[in-house]
């Protein structure tokens, strides 16, 4: 039973950096309708940016937070012009095929300016242990739902009472009828870049205290990313939320009771099962599938 | 004169190892892997309509079928050859019910998650396998008829000139289907599924029939693959295969029959023309594709014929 | 008109969302006849289409088609049993030429199996060879036949039209609906699809379903009209009657269908 809890626990740390990357990417895919798999190169470039603010410059780690969280708006804001911009009015696997060429493009560069050698975030908090009865980790990893939700929290808000908020939403909802209402349609695209490529980002920094940091590691976070989208509905971001911590649980929970080899398989099976099956998502209303 | 002007390009494909040296055959006949490969996505995806990201895993499955069944029943190239192409068929066929039900973004979504699912089960399945390490895969060796042996096949060239030949015969069948009914009802199934099935097209046996044969032509190069390499691993069949070859396809022009041969050919000569400049290879294949999706999504041959269209 | 209709619709449903589309709408195609259907627009004419020839699944009812049932097959069935459509919103294969266009509808009428078309079998090849020369045919039936190869794309809304019919045509149907095959003709070019459809009729025998919005092809054409209003059955019967049906021009009022009915 505690060993359980542990692996609870674990589950959730990882969930909680699916959550903020397919929260950002469901924002992207319900708003735009772009199906972005640079996704996971915002993950790791702000990883890239973070360890390199802390280690190099000696940030401290807020500060660093908040050099991670504009570097990758910035990288958003890139992205929309490529993956955006100039693909409005293309059909569905434009969009899929410029950004897995994005992925390439940057992944590859970030290979060859940073190299293959991996790197690991210290911090003065990965070596404060706690403990919450049976479960025990560093604060450093501890902090990590938390941020999430704090997160998380914020961007709800925002999207529920905030005018920006508004238009997103609305957009998502019908952009033809939220353009005539006033929308600024590029904006918003541009916004909803930005908010998602930060949101990757910070999960980037956030695990890079957990998982060595190289280049290729955006692929299957993308990819899990993907999953999580899937099964909490595409555009749905609560859906996504709770999906992200499903999936960190099933995974940790496949690799301590099942077999470690199966656990990265685990998410990918469900995502074709579910597409088949019940494409709305685990939560979703009905959605339709082209 | 087209079968003059073809006969004669394969005349000088086939001269070439006499030419270069030993490194540039072997380029090549990578060239020659990636066209089987880029023609066989073609058929479902520029043809047909139906997107993948799955080339590389169908890839995979010929070439590990080739090495579990030369390792477990001890079978030489001519058993593994046709068997390899079916294993990897039948899963194509597996892969093709999604696409009757789905479309655009999750048919995609559901090839990348198969090509995954592909890939890490061939590095985490160690016991049958291999895992990381993979599989070793004896040469083709000698070829025989009626108890006299014709010829040999372990050296670099001998492997070029089979890949030829197996790459001209496969791209005549693909020709050939190309201009038959079937060719024209994939055609029709991109063009407008509705309208299709409102002629009387069965539009579930040519997504099937598309599906099988892209992977088909998939297993063949891997079956190829695995005997030359005189091995496999797993990450010779990454998602970033079929990215290359996604990447061909669009570059040359998908859905006309040339453009995905020049794109295979462009783009893995591409990195010898870079020089010192090779390691760039795959971020400027990133870009290219960027590239040419948002400038010329018809690809190289498309803009051609529509330009030659515009002047005549 | 014989006993036995090609077409018989019983009590068909559709509903959309909260929407009956079609309500409870029963319909019968004798052999060789031509029945209009009509009603103003969203009324539920071209859902009816869509459910007789297989597109939409009903919510209810049932189709018999030349004395079979086929509530429950699928569209590319029913086109091989020998059922052909237009669209209302003009649809060809647009990356084909004309000619390849009527070839894929023919597909569902030739003998020879897939494989010998892959090996180029004399027998096969014979067989194209005279579809193609069919197809031709048919075109110089439209006047269309210099257009053969050139792609669908390069023709006029109103040759676009006519290869639709031709692509109908040349699947040898029993049963041809054409949903609104006026829409977008200029009137000399309506009077040359009433010719045409008549010589369809008397040609080749075929049964047709017309979904109509002009009042003038429903008088000249038809033998019989079924009128929709909401989604509802309102009266059906012979065209010079059923115009003057007070119910009828209810429905209509204030889409025009008065001036258009007496011009
Ligand atoms: N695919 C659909 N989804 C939702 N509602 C539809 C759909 N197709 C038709 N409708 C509705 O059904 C009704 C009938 O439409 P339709 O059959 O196109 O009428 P008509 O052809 O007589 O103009 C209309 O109210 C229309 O809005
Ligand atoms: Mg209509």
């Amino acid at each position: 039973m505690d060993l359980f809890l542990q692996y609870l626990a674990n589950g959730v740390v990882i969930g909680s950096s699916y959550v903020l990357v397919a929260v950002g990417l469901t924002l992207i895919f319900g708003i735009l309708g772009v199906v972005n798999f640079a996704h996971g190169e915002f993950y790791m470039l702000g990883a890239y940016a973070g360890v390199t603010a802390v280690t190099l410059f000696g940030m401290p780690l807020p500060l660093a937070l908040a050099v991670v969280l504009v570097f990758s708006a910035l990288l958003g804001f890139g992205a929309e012009a490529i993956l955006h911009k100039p693909m409005k009015n293309r059909d569905a696997t434009s969009s899929i095929i410029s950004s897995f060429g994005l992925a390439v493009a940057l992944q590859n560069a970030a290979l060859l300016t940073l190299g293959p050698q991996p790197r690991l975030l210290k911090t003065e908090f990965s070596t404060i242990p706690i403990e919450l009865g049976p479960v025990f980790m560093p604060l450093q990893r501890a902090l990590i739902p938390v941020a999430m939700m704090v997160l998380i929290g914020a961007l709800y808000l925002i999207l529920r009472y905030t005018w920006t908020g508004r238009s997103l939403r609305s957009m998502s909802q019908h952009a033809t009828v939220a353009r005539l209402c006033g929308v600024r349609v590029e904006r918003v695209a541009v916004v909803t870049f930005m908010v998602g490529a930060a949101l990757a980002g910070v999960a980037g920094f956030l695990m890079s205290s957990v998982f060595m940091v190289h280049p290729i590691i955006g692929n299957m976070i993308v990819l899990k990313a993907f999953t999580v989208v899937i099964l909490g509905g595409m555009g749905n971001i609560l859906g996504a939320a709770v999906a992200g911590l499903l999936l960190g649980i099933t995974e940790s929970m496949t690799s301590a009771y099942l077999a470690n080899g199966l656990r990265d398989i685990i998410g990918f099976v469900i995502v074709i099962a579910v597409l088949l099956f019940r494409p709305q998502g685990l939560f979703g209303k009905a959605f339709e599938r082209s | 004169m087209k079968k003059l002007a073809i006969l004669l390009v394969v005349a000088l494909v086939a001269a070439a190892p006499f030419v270069v040296g030993g490194y540039e055959t072997n380029v090549l006949m990578n060239a020659l892997l990636y066209v089987i490969l880029a023609t066989g996505l073609n058929l479902v995806a520029g043809y047909c309509g139906q997107f993948s990201f799955a080339q590389g895993a169908f890839y995979g499955i010929g070439a590990y079928t080739t090495a579990i069944l030369s390792r477990d029943l001890g079978t030489g190239f001519w058993f593994n050859f046709p068997v390899g192409i079916a294993v990897a068929g039948l899963f194509g066929l597996l892969l093709g019910i999604p696409a009757l039900r789905l479309k655009g973004h999750f048919l995609a979504i559901v090839t990348i998650a198969f090509q995954t699912i592909v890939y890490l089960t061939l590095s985490q399945w160690t016991s049958f396998t291999g895992g990381q390490t993979g599989l070793p895969v004896p040469s083709i060796g000698p070829v025989s008829l009626f108890g006299t042996t014709l010829f040999e096949i372990t050296s670099l060239r001998s492997y070029f000139w089979f890949t030829l030949v197996i790459a001209v015969i496969l791209l005549f069948a693909v020709w050939r289907l190309l201009q038959s009914r079937i060719g024209r009802e994939w055609i029709a199934i991109r063009d407008d599924e509705t309208l299709a099935s409102a002629v009387g097209l069965d539009t579930t046996r040519g997504k099937l029939t598309a599906f099988v044969g892209s992977a088909a032509l998939a297993g063949a190069a891997g079956v190829i693959t695995a005997h030359a390499m005189r091995g496999v691993t797993p990450d010779d069949f990454t998602i970033w295969i079929s990215a290359t070859v996604v990447a061909m396809m669009i570059v040359g022009g998908k859905g006309t029959f040339i453009g995905p041969i020049i794109g295979a050919v462009l783009l893995t000569s591409m990195p010898e023309f870079l020089g010192g400049f090779a390691e760039y290879k795959m971020f400027l294949f990133g870009v290219l594709l960027v590239i040419t999706v948002t400038l010329l999504p018809e690809g190289l041959i498309g803009r051609v014929r529509r330009l030659r269209e515009r002047f005549s | 008109m014989t006993s036995v209709p090609v077409l018989e619709a019983k009590n068909l449903t559709r509903r959309f969302g909260g929407v009956v589309a079609v309500n409870d709408v029963s319909l019968r195609v004798g052999r060789s006849e031509i029945v209009g259907l009509i009603g103003p627009n969203g009324s539920g004419k071209s859902t009816m289409v869509n459910l007789i020839t297989g597109e939409l699944p009903a919510d209810g009812g049932r189709l018999i088609f030349d004395g079979a049932d086929i509530s429950s097959q699928p569209s590319y069935r029913r086109a091989r049993l020998g059922m052909a459509r237009s669209f209302q919103m003009l649809r060809l294969f647009l990356s084909l030429s004309v000619e390849e266009n009527l070839l894929l509808a023919h597909h569902i009428r030739m003998k020879s199996s897939m494989f010998d078309t892959i090996i180029a079998r004399r027998s096969a090849v014979e067989e194209e060879n005279s579809v193609r020369k069919r197809a031709r045919e048919l075109l110089a039936w439209f006047d269309l036949e210099e257009f053969a190869d050139n792609p669908v794309s390069a023709l006029s809304i109103g040759q676009q039209r006519m290869v639709e019919l031709a692509r109908g045509l040349i699947s040898e149907p029993k049963l041809f609906v054409l949903d609104e095959p006026a829409a977008g003709l200029s009137p000399p070019n309506v009077d040359r699809l009433i010719t045409l459809i008549h010589r369809m009729r008397d040609e080749f025998g075929m049964s047709i379903l017309l979904v109509e919005h002009d009042m003038r092809v429903v008088r000249d054409l038809c033998d019989h009209v079924v009128v929709l209003d909401s989604g509802v059955m309102i009266a059906k019967g012979i065209p010079e009657m059923v115009v003057k049906d007070p119910v009828v021009v209810e429905a209509y009022i204030g889409s025009g269908w008065k001036r258009r009915a007496k011009a």
